[in-house]
């Protein structure tokens, strides 16, 4: 009961969200093609949530792959400091003072993905060195890395203007804002990628769960099978925070809350989490927008807000 | 038919196993002090590890093997089960020997499922099979263990000490099962148990110092044993039959 609940209520969140925000619209004037209602819902609003959508499933599928692949549960593209490579190279192109390099593209856009992407080679890089690819040691460089880059971008805030670093700060914290529908495009297309690989890749997940070592003696070839879908969800990630900003707790808790409501191998959780990832962005990013007086609320602060006590009251009851 | 020549295995810059000559044409026990390189010589067998020298089966270097091909001719059983999905369930988790035999990107085949059923059902377990696997005693994982390894098919089966955590009980269970499946398959079995490796009743590899020696006859025998193990014997008690 409780299970189905939280579905239904969710859906009806993403059903009304669109019609929710700073100003109201009547149907009647979303409906007539010349009114500024039309133009608002089918060129911010529509464009938005489907943004939120695609954002929470690249995140919560890029969480529940990382947490399989390294047979770790605190293993997110976040905690391994991906996102804060994106936020240093974000930080980097403000600082320069880049405005668009080519085709009209955002240099932060560009320095963002660029700084992701880094981080992926540099981590898959060092993994070499470890001994036995032991997980823990993984997650202990992805935190390093965090706290190197946290420090990188403290000394872009030291040289920055008062205006870049507004900029920055602003960037920091995530938002899923969109003009147009340029990017909920762009992100829709590589969601749909990454949905389809890792759902093709279903049953090297199941077998990986298990352990690497055994998987292989299965006859899954571990090491394509980590390198294809790590690149397919960087490449995802990378692309998703140098729109939005880094935005946290969702690829650490939505897996967790979906194997918690739905007890069961991971093969039969990739569906479940890819949908509840993406209204659960779009239910945050509702009530950021609900919420909105002067200017909107971050969404990082509303995902840590409503997830956190939601995952610990997850972790302590059972949900039957 | 399996044949190691040549075989040296290093680990951390240490040598564990030197020069390894041996030619596997049926069953095999493998003995050994802990940390002597049991292990690490069936991981060898499997192509899991860097090695440098020669092993072929069936007269193939394993090196020139597929992931899938050497799926279908070997499997290995390891000692205690190493689980990260706490969901998966018994039937969930036998299935997943078939993963050679499966077309890539589809489901198990239903003859896959009929495989893995009578396997539950040869092994006295299907009526776990809706259990999660990680909420089973230590005597059904293993159990799991070798109906998974079974849905594989493989020609050689490699258990590494199958009843390390295992009473005297769970332990003849096993041990019945194993000496059984000698009929069906080229079993290798490594273990501490001299009971489970009298009873399994094969040529015997003690490996001690990086290497190895067979005997083919009178191993079980007080004097061999404390001689090898440094330990006094007085005659092997257990009865398994």
């Amino acid at each position: 009961m409780t299970k189905l609940f939280i579905w239904f209520a969710l859906l009806g969140i993403v059903l009304t969200s669109p019609f929710i925000g700073a100003v109201n619209l009547e149907l009647s004037e979303i409906l007539n093609p010349e009114s500024l209602a039309n133009k608002i819902f089918f060129d911010l609003r529509i464009p938005r949530v489907l943004f939120a959508f695609f954002a929470g499933v690249i995140l919560s599928l890029s969480g529940l792959l990382f947490q399989t692949l390294f047979r770790n549960a605190l293993m997110t593209p976040y905690t391994l400091g991906i996102s804060s490579g994106a936020v240093l190279g974000a930080g980097i192109a403000i600082k320069l003072g880049l405005g668009s390099l080519f085709f009209g593209i955002a240099a932060i856009s560009v320095f963002g993905f660029l700084g992701a992407i880094f981080t992926v080679f540099l981590l898959i890089y060092l993994s070499q060195y470890l001994q036995n690819a032991q997980h823990t040691s993984l997650l202990l460089l992805g935190i390093a890395l965090s706290l190197f880059y946290t420090s990188a971008l403290m000394i872009v805030f030291y040289l920055g203007s008062a205006m870049q670093n507004d900029m920055l700060i602003r960037f920091t914290m995530g938002s899923l804002s969109v003009i147009g529908w340029t990017h909920p495009l762009m992100l829709g297309v590589i969601s749909a990628l990454l949905f389809l690989s890792v759902y093709l890749y279903r049953f090297e997940l199941e077998l990986l769960s298990i352990s690497k070592s055994q998987a292989s003696l299965k006859g899954v070839n571990t090491k394509k099978t980590t390198l294809t879908l790590l690149m397919i969800s960087s490449l995802g990630i990378g692309t998703l925070v140098s729109i939005s900003g880094p935005i946290g707790f969702i690829g650490l808790i939505v897996p967790h809350i979906v194997a918690k409501l739905h007890p069961s191998t991971v093969k039969n959780r990739i569906v479940k989490t890819a949908l509840f990832g993406g209204f659960f962005l779009v239910l945050c990013d509702t009530i950021t927008r609900a919420l909105t007086t002067q200017s909107e609320l971050p969404i990082g602060i509303v995902t840590a807000l409503i997830g956190g006590p939601f995952f610990i009251y997850l972790i302590i009851s059972k949900v039957k | 038919m399996i044949d190691i020549k040549d075989l040296t295995c290093t680990f951390n810059a240490q040598i564990i196993l030197q020069n390894i000559n041996l030619n596997i044409q049926s069953h095999l026990c493998i003995l050994g002090a802990n940390g002597s390189g049991k292990s690490t010589l069936a991981k060898a067998i499997c192509g899991l590890i860097e090695q440098d020298g020669e092993v072929s089966i069936n007269a193939t270097d394993i090196k020139e093997f597929s992931l899938i091909q050497k799926a279908k001719l070997i499997s290995y059983i390891p000692a205690k089960l190493e689980i990260y999905d706490s969901f998966i369930s018994l039937e969930e988790f036998v299935l997943l020997g078939r993963f050679a035999y499966k077309r890539s990107f589809f489901e198990y085949s239903d003859k896959d499922k009929d495989i893995a059923q009578e396997t539950l059902e040869f092994l006295k377990i299907s009526h776990l099979k809706e259990h999660a696997v990680c909420s089973l005693s230590s005597g059904e994982q293993q159990l799991s263990l070798i109906a998974q390894a079974l849905t594989q098919q493989s020609q050689v089966m490699i258990f590494d000490e199958p009843t390390a955590n295992l009473d005297p009980h769970n332990t003849k269970i096993i041990a019945q099962y194993i000496k059984g499946l000698k009929e069906r398959h080229q079993v290798i079995l490594i273990t501490h148990d001299l009971h489970l490796a009298s009873y399994f009743d094969a040529d015997v590899a003690f490996i001690k110092n990086k290497a190895l020696t067979l005997y083919t006859q009178n191993f079980f025998n007080d004097a061999t044993l404390s001689e090898l193990y440094d330990v006094k014997f007085k005659g092997l008690v257990a009865q398994y039959d």
